[in-house]
């Protein structure tokens, strides 16, 4: 049932400026674009700290990056994607999207929905001036195991610290927002059944965050502590203990990669059946496996600790509790593939980046069942083979969802469609160059490389396969640098948009493209199925044939 | 249109080629390096197992989605115009669930059928009974000792077909390492105040390189570790005069100290490097003043020593007395 929200407080004049505008807004449209913006910023900066890896390592004992910036960029770069580019870039979607396509006038806490953003940008500020504090940037790596962590001198480690804090915040309340506007604020009709799949997974993406983020919190503090007054949790010298660390973070951390990966999930369930002019195959299949793959994901963690020497019993266990996540994630695949058959594929960029998914997941989903055999991870673990694996998952899979979204609601953000004739060379280029770079490092870590190495001196396969990966890296680099080329060239002039570009499915394009403040002008129809859109265009098709 | 597409597979073939080249230069990397020791055999044949499984699975949906991309492409048809309005199937979809049940069934049946030859160490091989030894990451470097007390420093030599099971861990107040030589397999964490076991079996004489594998600082990168794999009776003999010579300080012991503890971050010429230049520093030409600093680190350098004992100590100082000393 839909419940009124209440009435925004009157607004002060200087709220109206068109900079003042964007600073004070509490539209969840508004604070959807900002999020996806600023995400998008990061992702440039991630991007450039992950060719400076790339160029170190392109051929043996290179001196282009010094041992200490080296630890530096590797632990910024995935703090950032994880923390500054893909959790919050889908709250960018789930905020632009969630009301639209659920037939709300907004999210159930707009100015919370503020402040969540602006603690966003908060948290990202206090992690990049670590560059400037005293002894750096943090260089314990994303994860930062302990008791390195507690023993690394400098506060860059404090303000990673800090800033995972704040951002532990922005989504924390972030969630709790997605909840509560999906629980209650939907239009008539759209039961839990006919809701978009995308907005099950923000309900999933929602529900992992608000479990584990106070998980993440917790051991943040901790290490805060031991770091500045001496506690010792952590340190085994003192009593503490050093894989107490390592469980809570994963217990968070790898909810946290489903957390990125789910919302783009959504993203290509939405794309594939608009493109393919069919019905999603097997709509409560995907929402099911949604929710299963969110509950499972809750029991998987410890096998990031394969070779902590954990009990052999606990390793089968969380061997089968990962495995187990194949089978929702395989019914998903499937279930996509089966959209496309029998379609009318119209091949835009937006579903050249959902078919890309589907190609390049796949893979990221074996590699995850050969680690989730815990003896074969007892080899490759924390080799360049998860390194591979986890860009297969997060690049191939979220990343490549984020850009299929991109290109999909572009129209319905700003109004026109981004360029499809650079839209299609940034697919291929990205495409290619993502796995050029990725698919050696397979073979890297088989053949015995370890993460987080600044250099190394092998010749032979270990050479030529890091140099296909930092070219690899260099396209892909290109290839997102279309994106952004293909934002200016739109901007100026690009094709407008009308409300339904694409002949989509659901809701948010049964609005103006931008929409309007209060997102729909009129009442909305009630909604009879998963498809509201497709239900409007036939009764139309009908009375004009009666 | 089609030019580009052209241009694009060719683009695709040509880095394929340019891998397969690459990769068919040696053995490619396409499975675990080696297996050098029984155990790591196993887990090749798990490896190969699942890889079996998951080529099925990837060609299913490659093969799928290049054909419906193919086929149901648009043609023209118009845009409004929708294929079959089919929601679901029931059956299908349950095939799609169960087949993969039964494949991570089979998954997980084969490798508890290996498991037990991975994890238990053997008592004995064709060469002679079970080898027990220690196995310590510092940073940044590896400390080895033998049953009869003799140390190592990054290079090991291990008997050749003789199971050799090792505790590892690390000093209480150090950080995590990872013991890991890809040929011999398996690898395992070096834990302060938390030992684990590991075992090979070298099968061939050799040498098998390995680094840490876990994040354990600045440098981490040159943490490098070597096996040399030699025949058993060749080892019990160096092993007994190498503990001959440990006690009486004619050993190498001080020389591999230098060279895998302190010129990591002093350089090999001990002029500095991360660390200050200490060939011409007073420090180390008093006993006290070395062992303090070994013992206890001081600023960035971290305690290398912690856990010496005196044998050790007196190693590095009578060898940095012949390298560096004012008397030489």
């Amino acid at each position: 049932m839909a419940v009124d929200v209440e009435p925004y407080p009157a607004r002060v004049p200087w709220t109206h400026g068109r900079v003042a505008g964007w600073l004070t807004t509490t539209d969840h449209k508004r604070i959807g674009i900002l999020y996806i913006s600023t995400s998008l910023f990061f992702f440039v900066a991630g991007g450039i700290l992950a060719l400076l890896m790339r160029a170190q390592l392109a051929t043996p004992n290179e001196s282009f990056i010094t041992k200490d910036s080296y630890n530096e960029l590797f632990t910024m770069h995935g703090t950032t994607m994880v923390f500054l580019v893909v959790v919050p870039i889908l709250a960018g979607f789930g905020n632009y999207l969630v009301p639209l396509m659920i037939g709300a006038k907004d999210v159930a806490f707009p100015r919370l929905n503020a402040l969540s953003y602006w603690l966003f940008v908060l948290g990202g500020v206090v992690l990049y001036s670590s560059w400037f504090a005293s002894g750096g940037a943090p260089k314990a790596g994303w994860t930062s195991y302990v008791p390195l962590s507690v023993q690394t001198q400098g506060n860059g480690q404090d303000l990673w610290i800090l800033s995972l804090h704040v951002l532990s915040v922005a989504s924390f309340i972030g969630a709790v927002n997605f909840l509560v506007t999906i629980w209650r604020m939907r239009t008539a009709g759209m039961s839990r059944m006919r809701m978009p799949l995308f907005v099950w997974t923000i309900e999933a993406y929602s529900a992992l965050l608000v479990l584990v983020l106070p998980a993440l919190s917790a051991g943040l503090t901790l290490l805060l502590l031991d770091r500045q007054v001496g506690t010792h949790f952590f340190l085994p010298g003192e009593g503490g203990s050093a894989l107490l660390y390592q469980h809570v973070f994963w217990f968070f951390g790898h909810p946290e990669v489903y957390v990125m990966i789910l919302p783009a999930m959504g993203i290509i369930s939405e794309v594939l059946p608009v493109f393919s002019r069919k019905p999603i195959f097997g709509y409560t299949a995907i929402a099911l496996a949604t929710a299963g793959i969110a509950v499972i994901s809750l029991f998987v963690w410890a096998h990031h600790m394969f070779a902590t020497g954990i009990p052999i019993g606990l390793q089968a266990f969380f061997m089968i509790s990962t495995m187990l996540v194949a089978v929702p994630t395989g019914v998903k695949i499937f279930n996509w593939l089966a959209t496309t058959w029998r379609g009318n594929l119209l091949f835009s960029t937006a579903m050249l980046f959902a078919l890309g998914f589907i190609a390049v997941f796949t893979l990221g989903g074996l590699s995850g069942v050969f680690l989730a055999v815990f003896p074969f991870d007892w080899d490759v673990h924390d080799s360049y083979y998860v390194v591979a694996h986890l860009h297969y998952v997060l690049f191939g899979g979220s990343i490549f969802g984020i850009f299929a979204g991109l290109y999909y609601w572009w129209p319905k953000m700003f109004g026109r469609v981004l360029d499809e004739r650079i839209g299609k060379w940034q697919f291929w280029l990205t495409f290619i160059g993502f796995n050029v770079t990725f698919f050696p490092q397979h073979m890297l870590g088989l053949l015995g490389m370890p993460r987080r190495i600044y250099t190394y001196d092998h010749g032979g396969l270990w050479e030529g396969y890091n140099l296909a990966s930092s070219i690899g890296s260099g396209i892909m680099g290109l290839g997102v640098l279309l994106f952004f080329v293909n934002v200016i060239v739109t901007r100026r002039r690009g094709e407008r948009a009308a409300n339904d570009p694409w002949q989509g499915d659901t809701l948010e394009w049964y609005t103006t493209s931008p929409p309007p403040p209060e997102n729909f002008d009129g009442p909305l129809p009630y909604v009879t199925s998963s498809r509201p859109l497709r239900d409007i265009r036939r009764r139309l098709k009908e009375m004009r044939h009666l | 249109m089609r030019a580009r597409v052209l241009f694009l597979t060719g683009l695709l073939i040509l880095a394929a080629l340019a891998l397969a080249g690459v990769a068919l230069a040696d053995d490619g990397g396409f499975a675990p390096a080696g297996p050098d020791s029984p155990n790591a055999n196993r887990i090749e044949s798990i490896y190969w197992f699942v890889f079996g499984f998951a080529v099925f699975i990837f060609l299913i949906v490659e093969v799928a989605l290049v054909l419906f991309i193919v086929k149901y492409r648009n043609r023209g048809r118009p845009r409004d115009a929708e294929g079959p309005q089919v929601r679901g199937h029931v059956n299908l979809e349950l095939a799609w669930t169960a087949i993969p049940v039964l494949i991570l069934i089979a998954i997980a049946i084969f490798t508890f059928y290996k498991l037990p030859g991975i994890k238990d160490v053997p008592s004995a091989g064709a060469a002679g009974p079970q080898l027990r030894m220690n196995v310590e990451g510092k940073q940044f470097y590896w400390q080895f000792t033998y049953p009869n007390g003799v140390i190592a420093i990054d290079t090991v030599r291990l008997p050749v077909q003789r199971p050799v099971r090792m505790e590892v861990t690390a000093p209480i107040n150090d950080v995590i390492h990872s013991w890991w030589i890809p040929a011999l397999g398996p690898k395992i964490d070096a834990i302060p105040g938390h030992p684990n076991h590991i075992w090979y079996e070298v099968e061939k004489p050799g040498s098998y390189v390995g680094q840490c594998a876990e994040f354990c600082g600045i440098q981490h990168a040159a943490m490098r570790a070597t096996v040399e794999g030699i025949p058993a009776p060749q080892f019990d003999s160096w092993l007994s005069n190498e503990a001959r010579a440990q006690a009486d300080g004619s050993s190498n012991l001080g020389e591999q100290e230098f060279n895998g503890v302190c010129a990591k971050c002093h350089g090999l010429d001990g002029k500095g490097g991360i660390g200050p230049d200490i060939a011409t520093s007073a420090l180390i030409q008093n006993k006290d003043s070395l062992e303090t600093i070994v013992r206890e680190g001081r600023g960035l350098m971290p305690a290398v020593g912690e856990d010496w004992n005196q044998r050790q100590m007196d190693a590095l100082f009578s060898y940095l007395q012949k390298r560096f000393g004012s008397g030489s």
